[in-house]
């Protein structure tokens, strides 16, 4: 007896997927190679990558001109899609807000370019507020943000969050939807961050979220960054002086803990909120403390590095911590 | 205890209000006695008003035990005064509720009449202009709505009778008993004004559909809600204005009516995003709506209106951002409250958590007018990006000078070194808000040793101020 005929729609599909996915580079790799001065002018040598391509790839990521964090994201952050952006404790939380922050204006401003509203959302856990601190209009603005176009949802409990931040993923009117939350609740899992993760793909608007104090654990997210915070560098007076007593524009250290490449990059980088900008930041610059007792104990962060032996086997889903 | 009501079974034994219950039991001793609830009365009484609504939009209270409709104009609807009248005296029977209701053309006489017309129910409850004296005449003084002294006072002068008022000579009753008694006649008898106050705002606009068998399905529902809203959308075109609150009234077939309201942030005259605000609305309420039976009229009022500004669409494709933007907030407040959405508003104050304040997005979502932004303060100052609802106290044991940057401190029960500090900026309390001892607050903004960014303050000056002044943690920067 003949089996039932799929239909052709269905192979079709199945074999636009497999092209798709053979097409796209295999994981671990990062961005083809560094391209020559010639193919960057357009002048490809091999045939390799077609021109539509990279039009289409620089659509939908944001460059953050930190060469090291692009490289390690193929390109820049993407724009359509789930990025998680977490802090290990509180107290480091206005790190990962001016982090985000400074990625949604970034968002933001590039719609303002097309000449659209670009309205953000930060939709914030009760609790987040309550520990970290609620957004402050005056600091947001001299951050970059334009409060005209800036909404705050402080919803009752996580489910009304998740609602809340689906609803708004259908309205691309948006330039960015940030979803803060503390921990790892049970309420936010596999599911609940793959149906944001399928909304953002499907309206263009790019959800940040935001964990406070939370593990590294198994979610959507084709991006994972762990936000630390860094000593600023030297304020620097208009003169072109260094006030080394100052604290200058404010500076992160970003760990991309999930992504493409084999092993975490890191990289410290500021933002400066006249230029609307991130900036690379040679750690180097980074002045020691002055008062520090002992400036050898301070060990620069070991990433992906552990002291050990490394484990076979690559870890391809972590645990729930919740 | 004393008798308060009496149903009519009772008052046909001749028991009497104010009565005592001993007594009363004595004359009957199967009489059921009931304690009374005014409480429970009067939801009953107001439960009773929102089923009237169905007839009119003017429902007041006449007193704690009976309702008064102004059916000015919305007899035809029932097909006269008479068959309205049968309507609501068969209505309420079926539901079990004994009434008593008359017409007239004053609230009073229509009260009078509905209590102390003697004459059989539907008999002659209608009462024609031209027939106020006729009909009052035989009523006693009671039904002139007097204060209890008063009615006594004048049947102990044996003026039992509205009649016996009506020929007495006024100037000399109205120098004893004063004004109100002829106030009150005026009014019963149509001579004097007397206005109606209606529970409720009667809405600038509403539709409505009964139904010959009820729907209790959320979808029947919603479907009747866009079928409400696209009959307000020519209506609303007409006036060029557009709805910023709406009301979906829905009475059930046992009296129940069920009221939701939904605001929106910008006037709204669109039946889909008018139904899709009610999704959202009937979502939220999902547990609190109990169909029953299912509900027989749905009605859709529009509470506030608001002059629409009609925009031509361009020819970009692109939708209206702005009205995308008010699509989401209205769905949101409408699911959620709203108190769930806000805008950061800036104010012009130098006292940190005066200077902006989250406010509800509900009522225009960003304000066309102008806004006050950061950059246009005198001088930039240095903020942080979020601020602690309450300022946290903050230890600490060492500072470099008394009224310098701490070098140690411990907040939320941790150590911290400082690594950098600016500062201070000084900043006076608000003397004509705070008083004029508030302490002025020195800031400080610090950087620990692996670069978090804290912005502290010390609470007053030291030594001039305050002692040995506190220090509190008030923001976090990037």
């Amino acid at each position: 007896m003949a089996e039932n005929a799929v239909p052709r729609e269905t192979v079709l599909a199945l074999r636009d997927a497999i092209a798709r996915l053979e097409r796209d580079r295999p994981s671990g790799s990062c961005l083809p190679s560094l391209e020559t001065e010639g193919e960057r002018a357009g002048f490809s040598a091999s045939g390799r990558s077609l021109p539509g391509q990279d039009v289409t790839r620089q659509e939908d990521v944001l460059p953050l001109g930190v060469p090291a964090l692009d490289h390690a994201m193929s390109g820049g952050l993407p724009l359509k899609g789930l990025s998680e952006i977490r802090v290990a404790e509180t107290r480091d939380a206005g790190a990962a807000t001016g982090f985000t922050l400074g990625l949604a204006a970034l968002c933001q401003a590039r719609r303002k370019a097309r000449g659209e509203l670009g309205p953000i959302l930060w939709i914030s856990e009760t609790m987040a507020g309550q520990e970290a601190g609620e957004p402050y209009g005056v600091g947001l603005s001299l951050l970059g943000i334009d409060l005209r176009a800036a909404l705050f949802s402080r919803p009752r409990n996580l489910q009304q969050a998740l609602w809340i931040a689906e609803a708004a993923l259908g309205f691309s009117v948006f330039s960015a939807v940030i979803l803060e939350i503390r921990g790892n609740p049970a309420r936010l899992g596999l599911p609940e961050s793959r149906r944001l993760q399928l909304r953002s793909m499907g309206s263009g608007v790019p959800i940040f979220l935001l964990r406070q104090a939370g593990e590294e654990e198994a979610s959507s997210a084709h991006l994972r960054l762990l936000v630390r915070p860094a000593p600023a560098a030297p304020f620097m007076l208009p003169d072109g002086t260094m006030l080394t007593t100052g604290i200058g524009h404010p500076a992160f250290h970003v760990i991309a803990e999930k992504t493409r490449a084999f092993s975490p990059v890191d990289a410290y980088l500021e933002w400066s909120s006249h230029a609307r900008r991130f900036h690379p930041l040679d750690p180097v610059a980074v002045p020691l403390p002055a008062n520090a007792a002992d400036p050898v104990t301070v060990l620069s962060a070991s990433v992906g590095r552990p002291g050990g032996a490394p484990t076979l086997g690559r870890v391809m889903a972590f645990k729930r911590a919740s | 205890m004393r008798i308060v009501a009496l149903d009519s079974v009772a008052d046909r034994l001749r028991l009497k209000r104010g009565q005592g219950v001993a007594e009363a039991r004595a004359m009957h001793p199967q009489l059921d006695v009931l304690p009374a609830d005014p409480a429970a009365d009067q939801a009953f009484l107001s439960a009773l008003a929102d089923w009237c609504d169905r007839y009119t939009p003017l429902v007041a209270y006449a007193g704690a035990d009976g309702l008064a409709l102004d059916i000015t104009g919305c007899t035809h609807l029932h097909g006269g005064e008479k068959a309205l009248l049968d309507d609501v005296l068969s209505r309420l029977f079926q539901l079990g509720v004994e009434a008593r209701g008359a017409i007239a053309a004053s609230p009073g006489l229509a009260w009078a009449l509905a209590r102390f017309s003697t004459a059989r129910l539907s008999d002659d409850s209608v009462i024609e202009a031209g027939e106020e004296a006729a009909a009052l005449g035989p009523l006693p003084v009671t039904a002139l709505r007097l204060p209890e002294t008063l009615t006594d006072t004048l049947i102990r002068l044996g003026l039992t009778h509205v009649a016996d008022l009506m020929e007495a000579p006024r100037a000399a009753l109205a120098r004893r008993f004063g004004p109100l008694v002829f106030l009150r006649l005026d009014q019963a008898l149509g001579h004097d004004d007397e206005p109606l106050s209606p529970r409720r705002p009667v809405a600038e606009l509403s539709v409505e559909r009964r139904l010959i068998s009820p729907v209790s399905g959320e979808d029947d529902i919603l479907g009747l809600a866009l079928q409400l809203a696209t009959g307000l959308k020519t209506t609303l075109e007409e006036r060029g204005e557009g709805g910023r609150q709406f009301e979906l009234l829905l009475f059930r077939v046992d009296g129940k009516v069920f009221r939701l309201l939904a605001g929106t942030s910008s006037p709204l005259r669109d039946p889909q995003r008018i139904a899709a605000l009610y999704k959202e609305r009937l979502a939220a309420v999902h547990d609190d709506l109990d169909a029953g039976f299912g509900f027989e009229i749905l009605r859709l009022c529009v509470l506030k209106t608001e002059p629409i500004k009609s925009v031509q669409d361009d020819f970009s494709g692109r939708p209206d951002q702005s009205r995308a933007l008010a699509d989401f907030t209205d769905r949101v407040i409408a699911r959620f409250g709203e108190d769930v959405l806000s805008i950061a508003v800036l104010a012009a104050s130098y006292i940190p958590e005066r200077a902006a304040s989250l406010q509800p997005a509900g009522d225009a979502v960003f304000p066309a007018g102008k806004m006050l932004q950061a950059e246009e303060w005198p001088v930039m100052p240095v903020r942080p990006l979020r601020l602690l609802t309450h300022p946290e106290r903050v230890e600490v044991p060492a500072a470099d000078v008394p009224d310098g940057a701490p070098e140690r401190f411990f907040w939320r029960r941790t150590a911290y070194r400082v690594a950098r500090a600016e500062g201070p900026e000084r900043i006076a309390a608000e003397w004509w808000i705070d008083g004029e001892d508030a302490p002025t607050r020195d800031y400080f903004r610090i950087e620990d040793e692996t670069g978090r960014r804290f912005w502290m303050f010390r609470n007053g000056l030291f030594q001039r101020e305050r002692m040995h002044p506190d220090w509190f943690m008030h923001g976090i920067f990037a």
